[in-house]
């Protein structure tokens, strides 16, 4: 009951807020700065990030990439006023867009489970498309096997109920748990067998409501994933290991509360009747899955906008309003109640649409501002804003950017390539770079990417695999190439820093390179650049969205 | 299937007010112990080694055997070098080195599977507050840090595959984790390719640090530290790459220790040891014989007996036993009750576990069970009091030494447990 209460409070904040802002004709990003610098008091402000910093968090956050030098270039000539915003604009509605938003929710939907070319559809299908939040995660929660498009969002489910070995059962605790965590930022795990120990709100009867509709389905197998239903009867008993009390729950839905099971005389349970020779599954009449998608994919619930807007600051400000991402309850309130509220209740009033979101939050000062605090002031708390975050690169950003980087895009791409994937895709040996770059930079199955977390095998990697090292050996076309026809240290200096990290060289970065290409002739200058290109791209600086 | 993970904690509220008021550095330091307790453990020459043989050798087979009973098996027990204590007959060398060694009889634990049993007896099981403990080498790396020589705190030798393995760190984050060497191969890409010189090498690495540390001036500073790590790290394993050259070893210590997986785990082991790793794990797999227990013992006890004895015999002659701890345990022993396939199952009721070397008093027998093996007849000992012994013969005191889980303060070892004072010098 308390726990339904502490929703209900926080569902009536929601509301409130979308009203208020649909009153005021501020923009979302300017409320965001306001509420945001009113909080951070009298803590010191970083100064506004130069075009160079901008450009780059902006591309890989918004394209999963770094600039390309000329991109570089002319973003940095451009006098025009409004440009950061334009820049904005051109990226959300650009080419890189959907195949970033695609890496992006793929890691943080997936954990690394595994790849399925029916999701990677959907995923793009939903970005291409711009479909709002509520119609994606309807279609992972409750799948239609007959829309080509959307069908492959099942794989969210059919992932997470495959056997692991042979002593291993199939995990379908896990995946409630996955749903309550990454649909509605509350993870139940810990409350599977006895109330939460610690969580107030979290209740083993939220666990098992949830648990008793992934236990009703199962995979269906088949060239494309897909999911099946029984017939559901009866209410789901259990049993606390601490009281040893047996209860019973309807259908409970995070964030919404209870759904009474409503049965049917035997033989009408179907409205479209399962047919095995056509291979059709029939619709259920009440349909668990389905009700799972009404009750959680909506405006109505409060954790369902709270738990998707808190991920998505997440990945554009580096730190959640409430961290961990996954545990929202009433005792781990967020940095910035009203700022939440206020987010979620524009996310909703403007349909769940992502990418007006993504937008606004690349609008505002707090994430326009440098990583760097000039002075000598103590850095405030990341939770300020007041200095920005620095953000763990995927493994997928790292990739693509270390072929911009090092010019192997430009050194093999032809006329007929319209994007990074057709060039990687019809290059060989860059298909299994690929894949060797997500071997190495992700983290295992299961454990969420949040935190920077370098390892020494990533390390290692870059100091002496030889694809690796291949990128900064002078081939005609790529980086070293044209560097080592540029004479002048200066102008070196120039190209090679904004090739790799986007940014001109300092006074100090051209002594560097002056002194270290200083005498050097023929192949000791060239690999004296490749050092410099490979120093540069083992850098802190370039494996941080800094 | 349960899933408390690192954040799902119950701290007591005055507690976690203390840490905050008391320690306003603690997270500077990266969320560590006390300071103090941490600097000092950086300093300590201390290392400990655990043999791991997973899947539960059987105590009756071993440190405890009961012949001529109903559950005893048709091995005989053999005299020790210490009075009145008899081993397995499969253990000739072992129970030679019985001076030297200290035995638990009265192990005690809870779980009898394997995949929960093992993590909970490499975490040491602790009180349940909702974290993901790490497991003992983890522990190590973390409370003690890399020795003097800078090389990874945490190495696992083990049987299959290799990697960086996070998990065992539980929540102390994945810099934690073990660097597993699979069939005691070196980490992929260690060596340098010929194509790059060492000063070659060199002079990229400085460039890169040269470019980091102008990056994090006036930046927060830890991203870079955990980047700059790695790197170091790296930097020193390639160091000792001669560790991974087998070709290079005497044949004189690869008979000694036996050309089998576990001998020249153990041998490895060694020289990790030897070159200053901290913690080193040795696993062998394959220990648990539902079926077919006795021709198992009587062929895996053997390579046990040698390589272990080799090691022990090592550790002395080069006046090592006096820094490093030496375990030989399992995640529970075996049933006493034969069953129909003439196996031993899992039982954690009434088990045994091996250590010597630093801290440790030698020549020590703790503990006694029933006359069929069944039970514990003496004082029960559970994973958690052998935490509290090994860390004291270490060094460490965990009693009062803590971890820092964000603002959460956690023990490290069984907080209603404690060290067993007869097996400490």
């Amino acid at each position: 009951m308390r726990q339904l209460l502490v929703l209900l409070v926080a569902c009536l904040a929601a509301a409130d807020g979308s009203q208020r802002v649909q009153a005021a004709e501020v923009p979302l990003h300017e409320v965001i700065d306001q509420l945001v610098e009113s909080r951070a008091g009298k803590q010191p402000l970083a100064p506004m990030s130069d075009d160079a910093e901008f450009l780059r968090r902006v591309m890989l956050d918004l394209a999963g990439r770094i600039p390309t030098v000329a991109e570089a270039r002319r973003f940095l000539g451009e006098t025009a006023a409004g440009k950061r915003f334009t820049l904005i604009d051109a990226l959300l509605s650009g080419d890189d867009y959907a195949r970033r938003m695609q890496e992006l929710f793929h890691v943080m939907l997936m954990e690394r489970r595994g790849e399925h070319a029916e999701w990677t559809k959907f995923l793009r299908h939903a970005f291409d498309q711009n479909l709002p939040w509520d119609r994606v995660a309807r279609a992972m929660l409750s799948p239609d096997a007959t829309d080509e498009n959307l069908r492959g969002a099942a794989y969210f489910l059919t992932a997470r109920l495959t056997k692991e070995g042979a002593m291993a059962p199939v995990d379908v605790p896990g995946l409630t748990r996955d749903v309550g965590r990454l649909m509605a930022g509350v993870d139940f795990g810990c409350a599977q067998c006895h109330d939460h120990v610690s969580i107030e709100d979290y209740k083993q009867v939220d666990f098992q409501g949830l648990h008793m509709i992934f236990e009703n389905m199962q995979s269906r197998g088949g060239e494309f994933p897909a999911v099946t239903e029984k017939v559901m009867a009866k209410p789901r008993e259990f049993k606390s290991v601490f009281t040893r009390d047996a209860r019973t729950t309807p259908l409970r839905i995070p964030g919404a509360g209870n759904v009474a099971i409503r049965t049917f005389p035997k033989g009408q349970e179907y409205s479209v009747a399962p047919d095995r020779k056509a291979k059709r599954t029939g619709v259920l009449k009440f349909s668990p899955l389905r009700e799972l998608a009404d009750g959680l994919a909506t405006g109505k619930n409060p954790l369902f906008a709270r738990n998707i807007v808190n991920r998505l600051w997440f990945v554009m400000l580096g730190r959640g309003l409430v961290e961990p991402l996954d545990l929202f309850h009433s005792a781990n309130p967020p940095t910035h109640p009203e700022l939440l509220d206020r987010l979620a209740g524009e996310f909703v009033s403007h349909k769940f649409d992502i990418k007006w979101l993504l937008g606004q939050l690349a609008r505002t000062r707090c994430y326009q501002r440098s990583s760097r605090l000039p002075g000598d002031r103590p850095l405030p708390p990341p939770t300020s804003y007041a200095v920005a975050n620095q953000k763990r690169l995927s493994a997928e950003q790292l990739f693509w950017s270390t072929l911009i980087a090092t010019g192997e895009i430009d050194r093999v791409k032809n006329a007929n390539d319209a994007t990074l994937e057709q060039v990687v895709a019809r290059t060989e040996p860059l298909v299994e770079l690929q894949k060797q770059f997500l071997k190495t930079f992700s983290n295992p199955p299961k454990e969420p990417e949040v935190d920077f977390a370098p390892t020494v095998k990533g390390a290692l990697y870059l100091m002496h695999d030889q694809a690796v090292l291949d990128l900064v050996k002078p081939r005609p076309g790529n980086l070293v190439t044209k560097l080592a026809a540029e004479p002048d240290a200066g102008k070196l200096s120039e190209v090679l820093f904004l090739a790799v990290v986007s940014r001109g060289p300092t006074t100090a970065d051209v002594q560097v390179v002056a002194k270290l290409l200083e005498n050097k002739t023929g192949a000791a200058r060239i690999e004296a650049i490749g050092q410099l290109a490979w120093a540069l791209l083992a850098s802190t600086e370039f494996c941080l969205n800094h | 299937m349960n899933h408390c993970r690192s954040w799902e904690h119950g701290w007591s509220r005055r507690r976690m007010l203390g840490a905050v008021a008391g320690g306003a550095g603690v997270a500077g330091l990266g969320g560590m112990l006390q300071p103090a307790v941490a600097e000092e453990m950086a300093r300590s020459d201390k290392q400990i080694l655990l043999i791991w043989l997973d899947g539960g050798m059987s105590q009756l087979e071993s440190w405890d055997p009961k012949p001529n009973t109903p559950f005893g098996g048709p091995f005989r027990s053999i005299p020790t070098t210490l009075p009145g204590i008899h081993v397995s007959e499969l253990m000739p060398k072992l129970s030679q080195q019985m001076k030297r060694l200290a035995v638990v009889r009265s192990m005690k634990t809870e779980d009898a599977n394997h995949s929960s049993g093992v993590p909970k007896i490499l975490r040491g099981q602790p009180r349940n507050r909702g974290v993901t403990y790490p497991y003992l080498g983890s522990a190590v790396a973390k409370l003690m840090g890399p020795t003097e020589s800078g090389l990874p705190p945490y190495v696992w030798v083990k049987p299959g595959n290799g990697g960086f393995i996070a998990k065992h760190a539980g929540f102390l984050g994945a810099k934690y984790g073990a660097l597993a060497l699979g069939d005691g191969k070196p980490p992929a890409n260690l060596v340098r390719p010929d194509s790059i010189s060492s000063a070659a090498d060199e002079a990229r690495q400085e460039l890169r640090r040269r470019f980091n540390r102008q990056f994090s001036d006036r930046r927060r500073g830890n991203f870079n530290e955990a980047n700059s790590y790695v790197y170091d790290v790296a930097g020193t394993l390639m160091k000792h790459v001669e560790l991974f050259d087998e070709t290079k070893l005497p044949e004189k210590d690869r008979r000694r220790y036996g050309t089998h997986d576990l001998g020249r785990h153990a041998l490895l082991a060694r020289r990790l040891i030897e070159a200053g790793v901290r913690f080193v794990q040795v696993t062998s797999y394959g220990w648990d014989t539902h079926g077919d227990n006795f021709n198992s013992h009587a062929s895996r006890m053997p390579k046990v007996d040698q390589s272990v004895t080799a090691l022990i015999e090592d550790l002395y002659d080069r006046g090592l036993d006096e820094r490093v701890l030496v375990v030989m345990m399992a995640e529970f022993g075996r049933t006493p009750r034969i069953n129909g396939s003439v196996g031993r199952d899992h039982w954690p009721n009434a088990w045994s576990v091996a250590m010597a070397g630093c801290g440790i008093r030698p020549g020590t027998v703790v503990g006694e069970t029933l006359p069929d093996g069944t039970d514990v007849k003496t004082t029960p000992y559970d994973i958690g009091h052998m935490f509290h012994t090994w860390f004291s013969a270490v060094g460490l005191d965990s009693a009062e030494a803590e971890y820092m889980n964000g603002t959460q303060p956690l023990p490290i070892a069984h907080d209603d447990m404690h060290k067993v004072d007869e097996l400490l010098i």
